[in-house]
């Protein structure tokens, strides 16, 4: 019989689970925007009036509110990941649980001073 | 897959990650910071990728963020319990996935700047 997977696993309430799929799912979220990131920018292509059009669409309150979730997805990620780093490196390990809610509510307070930024 | 192996990818995706963080904040600032609303226009983007330090860091940014996102999905996939005979083969294939990225990029600026 396999093995079951257990990186996935909603069943978990322990910190250091909540930490990593949180780590996962915004990696994957974020390979995601890459590729669209690099499918949009096609419309460089495509001269200036096309490019400065798009922009315009890009700036509107939908596509920004889009932009939070992103912002959020950023910050959670490469918080987590230069914690992630340290515990790696032995450093700070008695205080990972601590660190992760660190890095929540830093990425969180980020967030909300960026939304902030972009009205 | 051995320990010496796994820890060099280890250190890779911990190095790209940590590249990342200067690179992306770089990248934010010139691109949506410094941008008048957050965007730049055609010709700023053309005038910005001008720059030989500009660019320089923008392909920089491609290639770190591309090698560190196919490590990133190389990881989960194998913690799905990939069988070891599909393990080479996804290997190859994110380093395919990966070039390709990196060469659309590549081509896309060049493009850009010679329009």
């Amino acid at each position: 019989m396999e093995k079951k997977s257990y990186w996935f696993d909603l069943q978990s309430r322990t910190t250091g689970m909540l930490a990593f799929m949180l780590h996962r799912l915004s990696g994957i979220g974020l390979v995601a925007y890459l590729y669209l990131h690099l499918f949009l920018l096609n419309k460089l292509r495509q001269g200036p009036e096309a490019w400065d059009s798009f922009v315009q669409t890009m700036r509107s309150p939908s596509v920004m509110a889009l932009d939070a979730v992103l912002l959020f997805g950023i910050l959670i990620h490469g918080l987590n990941g230069l914690r992630l780093t340290l515990i790696g490196f032995g450093t700070l390990l008695r205080w990972q649980r601590v660190l992760f809610w660190f890095c929540l509510t830093m990425a969180v307070a980020l967030t909300l001073l960026g939304v902030l930024a972009m009205h | 897959m051995d320990i010496s192996r796994s820890r060099w990818v280890w250190l890779l995706q911990t190095a790209s990650g940590v590249a990342l963080v200067l690179l992306l904040s770089l990248h934010w600032i010139a691109q949506h910071y410094l941008a008048s609303e957050g965007l730049r226009s055609f010709e700023d983007v053309a005038a910005y990728l001008n720059q030989p330090l500009a660019l320089t860091l923008e392909i920089a940014f491609l290639i770190v963020v591309s090698l560190h996102a196919m490590l990133g999905i190389r990881a989960i996939l194998l913690d799905l319990n990939l069988k070891p005979e599909y393990q080479r083969a996804l290997d190859i294939s994110l380093w395919f996935i990966g070039i390709v990225t990196v060469l659309y990029g590549i081509q896309l600026v060049w493009q850009i700047t010679h329009l």
